[in-house]
């Protein structure tokens, strides 16, 4: 199925509840490939045009869910979302990038997704579109399962908010050459609302934002002067940090071991306080 | 690597003085069908006439390559350019998955979930009863063992302990126990899953150190080879004793195609096989005996192959595809999965080693004591012979009176190990380089300087009592790497963008980068080693203006059939020689493997293309009055010694068929002795060393390679930008052992077996690699004095690497690859 339009597509999805809607196909045909996954049909958005762009509504970005990762990295969406642009350009390789979407990434929830923890800071929502119309969500409510992409519903908008301020996203791969993220931290900064907000990806299942971390190095900075920390500070925001994210215990794998992570966590939320700060 | 398009390119040449080959030279770019490798054109028919574009449109792009050929010469000492080269860049040439054949069947494996267990009772009736099934073959139709009984008809190398199909007890994750045909890819792999069997789980031995007092896993026990090696004075001791503990993880050859073949059954009764194998002859031999059947019946295509570093497939793929091909009369096509060809294949040996290196005050060796201890997976393969390597090996290209060593191999329920670039030798020589920094430490010395005050050269001895006989220009090596200028720093290009680690736009952050400078040198033996028959044959055929060289030595990306190519070409003068596709109805060439072919196989081809030689200049000299010896062959004219009497070889070739057959038996080598590990068991080494820079992130612990200076001992540079391209090529594997290819086993179980979970090296991981010198000290006993280059790259690159990152930390590196936590400070 190849539908030209959203209504079209979500009409589409009703039809047949069975049906897989595919955009990049970079996770999805892998496992189809592999034998992991047999769909009944695959929905084929790469005709929704509408999908494929983004438009400004109050105040905030609405991005198409078939926003290509190497559309996201330019430079003109950079200057619009810089952390999720700089995510965007360290997914994968180029032929990733080329295909890969951001719909994709969401709703493939891999824990070592780039764009997560970029939406989890940013408190991106997004729009779920169905037969019986369309609802907004939160990014971190459907990841965690609070609010879950019902049947027949197809990810159509994420609706992010445009801080004009500094935004980081840094990610850990162990190597020079692309990798899937060890540790990923995204750090943005909101001085309308004299808040930073931070998110670790890959470290567990869904992006976690270390809440009273937050809080406490935004009462650290002087939001009307230089807006800048002492390099005590962030050490110890890179800490607190880690320490809130990485439990003790109950690594799955020995390697990376849980020192090693909360290190690699610790010291990629340091270096993102210290750039969004610079 | 740019394009030779100067004399210089040709250091080295004999033959490439003068010039009036530009017009005859035109066509050797084009894409020839029937190019090594693509036998399967020939048997199958249509294939490649429909995959492989016309000449004229993969000429197109490549006209400056085709330029830049034009106004180079023929023959040894050039770089001319691979004759399947431009077939495989453009995606048309032909490898083993892309073979088809009319009515065929697709054949699947059933592989065991565990790493040890017993098969209480295997049930195939549910894939049997599926439609579009065929056959599903069991250890039962095997021939059955010396009691009578089914044993999966083992095989292997030396020692044939490996079931074809398991019988009764599987040794490790995704061993294979049964195989289905049937008439689709997809039903075959279900009719795979869909046999039942009961399993009784038994424990894994994992561990090697736990090998020696495990209950035997095998009737032939738990241990494939001790060896001691017994050198000197044990009762010396060193004013300077450094220790070291090092480890060696398990290294997948990871080849870009996974294992795939086409087996047609032959009216006889036999079977023909159209694989990716590098020893055909050796293949065919031991298929015919898993089967039951003369060797004769079974017949060997040698397909494209998409890479080996030695050996490739494994033989119970093989023969289980001969077998289904023979039950069913269909043809059979088995394409492994990427996931099975990480189970299956043979892995580089995961090692520990133990070391303790006693010096004088001034830094010389005293005496080296190492422990080498390697984990041969559940069957021995090469096993035995990779211990060899490594313990003869184990003190380094050093001067060192006093060695002792004890090497074991054992068996574990750990996924096989086998062949792979530098076996044996590897292992040893991140653990003695290792060691020698940490000596050079203890003596504040330079790691240079140490490595200078005991470096070994021709005549010295190893520790097995053999002298080197053969070139071993070690310092002048080390000394070309130490002189190279090094790679700026960012600070004196602030304007160039600096790659960091962790890549572009990545976390990396140049405050916490530290540069690091590493040393390291190591040699590796070449051709088969303790009295292995090492023997090749070949035929080379002249007629009219083609010379033909029929060698059944496989070419597995190695450039080895550039190569016989160009030894004809100097020889005989002829420009247009065609390499016969390999199958195993020609004289066996034995393994592409420990660099044997360019001299065994290519001694062969000299040998009979010098007998041809001989009868185109008999009558010539006869007409001339003069012996054949005052005759010589240059630019494509046979000119008398005096340059007054010439002929074009071309019109003394009219009308004539030449034809020669000619075998190559390097001097016999014998086995260690079992007690005191002493014998002359090597044929030839050669040597390497590098120098590698990095940059390290100290905070996460992340490296990058900046670049790499190679310096190799080559004997003789046949065709120097092959060399520089298998340099490359085996720093880039060494690179992926130091810094991320670790296949990770969790209780014997293969945790993620693909290219995901296995992480090779990409682009942006490849450093600068540069050639400082290839030293052309050419060894006499060698066939123009070549030296094997393949492995020496692989062997000696981990250890660079691994230095570097010691001198920019100053961590102590005891274990490949290295880990983020070893590399942070």
């Amino acid at each position: 199925m190849l539908p030209a339009s959203l209504d079209e597509a979500v009409r589409a999805m009703a039809e047949s509840p069975g049906a897989v809607p595919v955009a990049g196909g970079t996770d999805l045909m892998g496992a189809v490939n592999a034998g992991l996954l047999r769909p009944m049909a695959l929905l084929g958005l790469g005709r929704v045009t509408e999908l494929r762009g983004w438009q400004y509504q109050d105040g905030a970005a609405l991005l198409g869910a078939g926003l290509t990762h190497s559309r996201m990295a330019r430079p003109d969406f950079a200057a619009l979302i810089p952390a999720l642009a700089e995510a965007a350009a360290t997914v994968g390789p180029p032929q990733v990038r080329n295909v890969g979407t951001l719909g994709g990434n969401i709703v493939s929830a891999h824990p070592s997704g780039d764009t997560l923890p970029v939406l989890a800071a940013l408190e991106a929502t997004v729009t779920l579109v169905g037969a019986d119309g369309a609802r907004e969500v939160a990014v971190s409510h459907l990841l965690t399962g609070l609010d879950p992409l019902r049947s027949g519903e197809l990810l159509a908008f994420v609706r992010v908010p445009l801080l004009h301020a500094p935004q980081v996203f840094l990610k850990s791969g162990g190597r020079t050459g692309p990798a899937r993220a060890v540790a990923s931290v995204s750090l943005v900064l909101d001085p309308a609302r004299r808040a930073v907000r931070c998110a670790v990806g890959a470290v567990a299942p869904v992006p976690l934002r270390p809440l009273e971390a937050e809080q406490w190095v935004a009462g650290c900075i002087d939001w009307d002067g230089e807006r800048t920390v002492d390099p005590g500070v962030a050490q110890a925001f890179g800490e607190y940090v880690a320490s809130a994210c990485v439990p003790d215990t109950g690594s799955e794998s020995p390697v990376p071991t849980t020192a090693r992570l909360r290190r690699t966590v610790s010291v990629l939320a340091r270096r993102a306080l210290g750039r969004a700060l610079k | 690597m740019s394009t030779p398009s100067s004399p210089s390119d040709a250091a080295g040449a004999t033959g490439a003085a003068g010039g009036n080959g530009e017009t005859t030279l035109t066509n050797l770019a084009t894409v020839r069908e029937g190019a090594p490798g693509s036998a399967t054109g020939a048997a199958l028919g249509g294939l490649l006439t429909a995959s492989a574009s016309p000449p004229s449109s993969a000429a197109t792009p490549v006209t400056d390559i085709d330029d830049a050929i034009r106004a180079q010469r023929v023959g040894i000492g050039v770089s001319a350019l691979r004759e399947d080269g431009v077939a495989k860049a453009m995606g048309v040439y032909p490898y083993a998955a892309d073979l088809w054949a009319e009515g065929l069947l697709w054949g699947a494996l059933a592989r065991s979930p565990f790493a040890h267990a017993r098969m209480v009772s295997i049930d195939t009736r549910p894939a049997l009863a599926m439609p579009g099934v065929y056959a599903v073959l069991t250890a039962d139709d095997l021939p059955p063992g010396p009691d009578g009984l089914p044993n999966g008809a083992p095989t292997g190398p030396y020692v044939a302990d490996r079931p074809i199909l398991a019988a009764e007890v599987v040794r490790h994750h995704g061993e294979p126990f049964a195989a289905v045909a049937a008439d689709h890819p997809d039903t075959a792999r279900l009719a795979a899953a869909s046999i039942l069997v009961e399993w009784e789980p038994l424990a894994a031995l994992t561990d090697p150190d736990q090998a020696f007092h495990a209950p035997p896993l095998h009737p032939d026990g738990n241990l494939f080879r001790q060896l001691p090696l017994r050198f000197g004075d044990p009762e010396v001791v060193g004013e300077v004793v450094v220790e070291g503990m090092y480890q060696v993880g398990r290294q997948d050859p990871a080849p870009i195609g996974a294992e795939a073949g086409l087996a047609v059954p032959r009216p006889d009764g036999g079977v023909e096989l159209h694989v990716a194998t590098t020893d055909p002859h050796g293949d065919r031999d031991r298929i015919a005996l898993c089967l039951g059947i003369e060797p004769d019946r079974v017949r060997l295509v040698v397909s494209g192959i998409p890479g080996a570093t030695a050996d490739r497939d494994d033989l119970g793929f093989q023969a289980t595809l001969a077998l289904l091909a023979a039950r069913t009369g269909h043809p059979v096509k088995m394409v492994l999965t990427r996931e099975e060809s990480f189970l299956s294949h043979p892995h580089r040996h995961p090692a520990l080693l133990r070391y303790r290196h006693h010096a004088d005050a001034e830094g010389r060796l005293v005496k080296v004591e190492a422990q080498i201890l390697l984990d041969g997976g559940a069957y021995a393969d090469v096993s035995s012979e990779v211990l060899a390597s490594a313990a003869a090996l184990a003190a380094g290209p050093y001067v060192v009176p006093h060695v002792f060593v004890d090497a074991w191999a054992v068996r574990t329920n750990n996924p096989p190990s086998g062949r792979m670039r530098g076996e044996g030798a590897l292992q040893s020589c991140f653990a003695y380089e290792s060691q020698l920094d940490r000596l050079a430490a203890a003596l504040d010395l330079s790691p240079l300087e140490i490595r200078r005050r005991n470096i070994m050269a021709t005549g010295d001895l190893l520790p097995t009592g053999q002298a080197v006989t053969c070139p071993a220009p070690v310092r002048e090596l080390l000394d070309a790497v130490a002189d190279e200028p090094l790679p700026p720093l960012p600070v004196d290009r602030p304007d160039a963008e600096w790659l960091l680690p962790e890549g572009p736009a990545g976390a990396g952050d140049p405050a916490a980068v530290r540069r690091g400078i590493g040393y390291a040198i190591g040699m590796v033996p070449m051709l088969g080693i303790e009295g292995e028959d090492e023997v090749a044959t070949a035929s080379v055929r002249v007629t009219g203006s083609q010379a033909s060289v029929i060698c059944a030595a496989v070419d597995p990306g190695s450039g080895f059939a550039t190569l016989a190519k160009q030894i004809v070409q100097e020889i005989l003068g002829v420009e247009d020689v065609y390499i016969a596709p390999v199958d195993t109805d020609q004289p066996a060439a034995g393994p592409s493997a420990r660099g044997r072919q360019t001299w065994v196989a290519g001694g062969a081809i000299e040998r009979a293309a010098l007998m041809v030689r001989q009868q185109l200049l008999q009558p010539l000299a006869a007409r001339f009055a003069m012996s054949p010896e005052l005759l010589s062959i240059k630019d494509g004219r046979i000119t008398s010694y005096d340059g007054v009497l010439g002929v074009p070889v071309v019109e003394a070739l009219e009308g004539k068929d030449l034809w020669a057959t000619a075998q190559c038996r390097p001097h016999p080598t014998e086995p260690l002795d079992p007690e005191t590990g002493q014998g002359d068991a090597f044929v030839g080494l050669g040597f390497c060393a590098m120098r590698a820079v990095v940059d390290v992130d100290i905070d996460l612990g992340t490296v990058r390679v900046v670049e790499v200076t190679a310096a190799q001992d080559v004997g003789r540079a046949l065709n120097p930008r092959q060399i520089e391209a298998r340099i490359e090529a085996g720093v880039t594997q060494g690179l992926g052992l130091a810094l991320m290819e670790d296949l990770a086993v969790g209780e014997g179980r293969v945790l993620a077996p693909s290219l995901v979970g296995y992480r090779l090296p990409t682009a942006l991981d490849a450093p600068d690699i540069r050639v400082a010198a290839m030293i052309e000290d050419r060894d006499v006993v060698a066939p123009f004095g070549a030296k094997a280059v393949g492995a020496a790259p692989a062997v000696v690159a981990p250890a660079a690497i691994a230095a570097a990152v010691r001198a920019a930390t100053g961590m102590p590196i005891t274990r490949l690859p290295i880990q983020p936590e070893d590399a942070s400070v």
